[in-house]
């Protein structure tokens, strides 16, 4: 329960915070991963309008948030707010998993 | 359990975002003269370097480079925000002063591409033209009578491989119906009959809009349909009779003028308009916004490869989808339902982008790489002028104001330059001496510079453009050293 309750705080604290800017140039995802490749090729089909690069946009930076692999996956199937949901016809079981790999490298990487 | 529990959890605090906080757009911010520039506030890869061209230029759209190597700026003569200046074509000289090669008494001149010995030039004003312009300054309308009077312009021009002078023409509303915003626009008062022209017959779904009327003090309620002027509503099955030139289309014409030809039409404001190396078609096209009586929320910009007599989806589809989705819908009160549609049939198959860019980044002119010295040969090049939020709608951060680098084979997206800081956002909000917005980018004939029109300091004072005249800046990236790997 301490883990969950740590992680709210920084969510409750971050989540609205100011955004931090997309992938600096030099700390990018390095893309000749061929796994972080495919996962932004989904994610530019279907996050980077909202969220350019990770950073905020018409929503929320990506890419400065704590999240677990869990989190980013309810948020993507279920859609909470203004951000729609994908289903899995949209976005694979496949495509989620290589999506969320690139969505916490852009963390690692900022 | 308990990891379902964490993620909705963390799923809720994140979803409540976009209602707590305000909008925080990149012009939202206070700027005093003069402008700031230095080359070193702008980030790119160790391979590139970044240099200050020319500064002080007052709303440019376009930067064009002759066959010597000369670069020659546009400057529009006009801005959101209803300032009226002169439209120039500039010759920027080797100190960086300018020297004027035409102008006109009416603007906007939204963008200029050299060939042939002259330059083929967009006069987005309402004469809706296209211009041949030699370098001695004498002009000649190839094509006159554009339907160009209302929120977007004359674009383009780029050189086809068949020699033809292709061009874009953006729509005059947001998605369809003339409204109040368009009264805020300008335009509506001067051009009160203006709307949209189809390219092709239409059939209406019917749906009509009820807004107050800004034309009449006091007027009563109005309600207006689509392709129809302000306050003329539509019925069930109304057809809509198509010509060309139409709204929302690319088109071209022979550069000696002629016969208007259509290529393919359904966008929006098809802003940039450029030919890969193996001659296809790319046009970046300005997205929805999130105003007017029938606001789109969370609309793209997009890029295209555009196939010819193809049909992009405007004014009832989003990037490949329907509007009247609920994802569309503005929160909060501004609208009760989605985007209703306007079109009782189809016109075709909407087409698939091939990058869906920044909501609101503006993605406006574009380029594409012919030197493998330059690096990502056949990738393209997109300027982002970057958020008019929140006349355009809310953001939560700035979008765009940077240059970014589409891979056509995958259509991912990546950063190119792009200010120094911890956020996004123009020079004016980071206190820095970088890019403002990026208006438009091109190509030296030897595909080893590309420059990059920055259009200056764009302030947005409520849902109200400001403008700062003599902001502009021209800059160029070209490559300093190393094996390009890619």
């Amino acid at each position: 329960m301490t883990r969950l309750a740590f992680l709210l705080l920084l969510l409750t604290t971050g989540a609205c915070g100011p955004a931090r800017r997309s992938a600096a140039l030099e700390s990018a995802p390095d893309i000749r991963d061929a796994s972080l490749a495919k996962g932004q090729v989904v994610f530019d089909r279907h996050c980077h309008s909202c969220h350019p690069g990770g950073a905020g946009g018409l929503g929320p930076a990506l890419n400065d948030k704590p999240l677990p692999r869990e989190a980013v996956a309810y948020q993507v199937r279920n859609g909470v707010g203004t951000m729609p949901g994908f289903p899995a016809t949209e976005i694979s079981v496949n495509d989620l998993s290589l999506l969320i790999d690139y969505v916490l490298a852009l963390r690692e990487g900022r | 359990m308990r990891k379902s529990f964490i993620a909705i959890g963390c799923s809720l605090l994140l979803a409540s975002c976009y209602a707590l906080r305000p909008s925080s757009g990149g012009g939202q911010t206070d700027y005093s003269s003069p402008r700031r520039t230095d080359a070193g506030d702008i980030a790119v890869t160790p391979e590139y370097a970044v240099a200050l061209v020319a500064s002080g230029f007052t709303f440019p759209t376009a930067v064009a480079v002759d066959e010597s190597n000369r670069v020659y700026v546009v400057e529009a003569g006009y801005s959101y925000g209803e300032v009226f200046t002169t439209p120039r074509l500039l010759r920027v000289e080797g100190d960086g002063r300018t020297t004027v090669i035409a102008e006109s008494d009416s603007g906007p001149w939204t963008g200029a591409v050299f060939h042939d010995g002259a330059f083929y030039l967009a006069d987005g004003s309402h004469r809706g033209r296209i211009l041949r312009i030699e370098l001695d300054g004498s002009q000649r309308t190839l094509v006159e009578g554009l339907p160009s009077k209302g929120d977007h312009h004359t674009n383009g021009p780029a050189v086809g491989p068949d020699g033809k002078i292709y061009f874009g023409q953006g729509t005059a509303t947001n998605s369809g119906i003339v409204g109040p915003d368009n009264a805020d626009f300008g335009w509506l008062h001067r051009h009160p009959d203006f709307h949209d022209v189809p390219c092709t017959d239409v059939k209406l779904a019917g749906n009509n809009y009820r807004t107050h009327n800004p034309l009449v003090e006091n007027g009563a309620p109005v309600e207006t349909g689509a392709f129809l002027p302000f306050g003329t509503p539509s019925r069930v099955g109304q057809l809509v009779r198509g010509s060309v030139p139409c709204s929302g289309a690319v088109m071209r014409v022979a550069p000696e003028g002629g016969e208007i030809e259509l290529v393919a039409w359904g966008f929006r404001n098809p802003f940039g308009l450029a030919f890969s190396p193996d001659g296809r078609l790319y046009v970046s096209d300005n997205g929805y916004d999130n105003r007017g009586s029938r606001p789109v929320f969370g609309a793209a910009d997009y890029l295209w490869q555009v196939s010819e007599g193809a049909w992009y989806g405007w004014p009832d589809y989003e990037g490949g989808r329907r509007v009247n989705e609920h994802r569309y819908k503005p929160p909060g009160p501004a609208a009760s339902t989605p985007p209703m549609p306007l079109l009782a049939e189809a016109p075709g198959k909407p087409e698939t982008p091939l990058a869906r860019l920044g909501v609101h980044s503006s993605s406006n002119g574009l380029a594409i790489s012919s030197n493998a010295d330059f690096g990502f040969r056949g990738h393209v090049f997109i300027a982002q002028f970057g958020d008019m939020a929140p006349g355009v709608g809310k953001v939560l951060s700035p979008v765009g104001f940077k240059v970014v680098r589409v891979d056509p084979t995958d259509g991912t997206i990546h950063d190119f330059a792009v200010n120094r800081g911890d956020k996004d956002g123009p020079a004016s909000l980071l206190g820095t001496g970088g890019f403002e917005r990026p208006v438009d980018v091109t190509f030296s004939p030897d595909g080893r510079t590309l420059y990059v029109m920055d259009f200056g300091v764009m302030l947005m004072e409520g849902k109200t453009p400001r403008p700062q005249q003599g902001t502009g800046a021209l800059w160029r990236i070209t490559r300093v050293n190393g094996e390009h790997n890619r």
